[in-house]
């Protein structure tokens, strides 16, 4: 299942961002619909890197959707010198 | 409690068995757990089980994440990296380098082996990660700088 939600939050001792919860699932969708229109270049784009690679273009588009919905789940915390950063995909 | 539990236990209070016979009894009344593809085993040292004792207990469960923790104090002040990766990530990772062009992976691998790091990309396939997750368990690595100490933890979840 795709990423619905992600969430960041960027802060340092000068400044401190609210956390923001980005709802991935209204990107998702305008997405879908630009996908859908650029579908043929992609097409092109996909049976290039398969002739390239030697990898089926289905598994190209299997591979990167694999990818993208693996991305749940990823939480990435880093504090250094008293700046923050926290990214999490849910 | 069941019947089968009451009763090893009354036998216990009456003497007809021995306490090792009755921990015996109540062992095989447990469910055998049972493993399945993509578990791991690992062993917690130091868990401490429903009653508290340590046990040193083997446990079977599914990996889901790959977390890295990493601490260090430097002159700035302290710096923490808590990351927590998906295994599916990981899996469609190491397939996404099969379409990495088999020139690149010479290439790649030339460089990595130059930098001292003897790794041939072409053979890490997802059969290879799995056996990693396996044998990942629970590592902990320290790290000891010069002026800083660093602390890193890879472990899975």
């Amino acid at each position: 299942m795709i990423p619905n939600v992600a969430v960041l939050e960027i802060a340092n001792p000068h400044f401190r961002m609210p956390r923001l919860w980005i709802p991935l699932i209204l990107l998702w969708l305008p997405l879908a619909v630009l996908l859908l229109l650029l579908s043929p270049i992609l097409f092109i784009i996909v049976c290039a890197i398969s002739m390239t690679t030697g990898v089926g273009p289905f598994r190209v588009v299997r591979i990167f959707w694999d990818i993208l919905s693996s991305l749940r789940g990823t939480d990435v915390r880093v504090t250094a010198n008293g700046n923050k950063v926290l990214v999490r995909i849910l | 409690m069941n019947e089968n539990r009451r009763q090893i236990l009354e036998m216990l209070a009456a003497g007809k068995i021995t306490a090792d016979e009755a921990d015996r009894l109540l062992a095989a009344l447990e469910p055998e757990p049972t493993a399945t593809a993509g578990e791991f085993t690992g062993n917690i040292a130091g868990s401490k089980g429903w009653s508290g004792n340590d046990m040193g207990a083997t446990v079977k469960t599914h990996a889901k994440y790959l977390r890295v923790l990493v601490e260090s104090t430097e002159k700035n002040g302290p710096t923490t990296v808590n990351v927590r990766v998906p295994m599916q990530l990981l899996r469609a990772g190491v397939r996404l380098a099969s379409l990495i062009p088999q020139q690149a992976h010479d290439q790649l691998d030339e460089t990595l082996s130059k930098h001292g790091v003897p790794l041939t990309l072409s053979q890490i396939k997802p059969e290879n990660l799995e056996e990693l997750i396996d044998h990942l368990g629970d590592l902990t690595v320290d790290v000891d700088a010069k002026e800083e100490k660093a602390k890193v933890r890879v472990f899975c979840e």
